[in-house]
């Protein structure tokens, strides 16, 4: 499967998306070899902000040249200094900082996307921002 | 542009690629999602009808060929045009987003 996900990154089109899975073993596989950028999602938590940290050396080895990060499920000044603080010393800059988002899990929770149930929310918010930085 | 979406499990990786997926489409670009996940929930997160999502077309494993490029690397690329794999396997999620899923639950350990 690896081999057809790293086609279908590779197709014309004018954006390819691929939603890896957790494992960072596709990494390691080098599926998204080709991809011009790729974002590491990072909570604050320890464990969230250590699988960031594996990601990124594996990710500078695969020769992807824009990697940012995307701070999430921030709740308070605390918490984001904490994952400012560990992508600065893995050298990952971060693209966004996302407050923890009520909307998230109610649209979850009610089995829609978070544009339908709630199009204003921090998170759609953050992401359009997101989007504008890598148009 | 080939946008990768990394992190742990449960870090937010599919509400995220899932909103930004459907921002760049409502941009006006043309945007492909593809469900790296074994245990898929891309379709839902973008807002996929359900009934479409209940048995999905899968990509066949042999679905990409390896060739080697000018500096001996494998790359891999689709056997058919991306059109007809495209018209075969593509889901349609709002904004005009394609879905694509990889693997399934079903197929977990032998992707």
């Amino acid at each position: 499967m690896r081999g057809v996900a790293s086609a279908l990154l590779g197709v014309e089109n004018e954006v390819n998306l691929l939603d890896m899975e957790a494992s960072i073993e596709h990494l390691a596989r080098g599926t998204p070899g080709g991809v011009d950028c790729m974002l590491v999602v990072v909570e604050p938590y320890y464990r969230a902000m250590e699988t960031a940290g594996r990601i990124v050396p594996l990710a500078q080895e695969l020769g992807i040249k824009r990697l940012l990060g995307i701070a999430n499920k921030i709740r308070d000044p605390e918490d984001a200094r904490a994952i400012r603080d560990y992508c600065r010393s893995k050298g990952l800059e971060l693209a966004v900082e996302i407050a923890f988002d009520d909307d998230v899990r109610a649209a979850d929770r009610n089995g829609k996307a978070l544009l339908d149930h709630a199009p204003h929310s921090t998170t759609a918010r953050a992401v359009a921002d997101l989007a504008r930085q890598l148009s | 542009m080939r946008i990768a979406v990394a992190g742990k499990g449960g870090a937010g990786k599919t509400t995220i690629s899932a909103t930004l997926a459907r921002t760049l489409a409502r941009s006006g670009k043309q945007v492909l999602a593809i469900d790296g996940d074994p245990n898929p929930n891309l379709g839902m997160a973008l807002g996929v009808d359900a009934d479409l999502l209940r048995d999905p077309p899968r990509v066949p494993r042999n679905a990409a060929d390896e060739v080697k490029d000018e500096q001996g690397r494998t790359q891999r690329v689709l056997k058919s045009e991306f059109a007809d794999f495209r018209q075969q396997y593509a889901v349609q999620a709002p904004d005009g987003v394609m879905l694509v899923h990889m693997t399934r639950v079903d197929h977990a350990g032998t992707g």
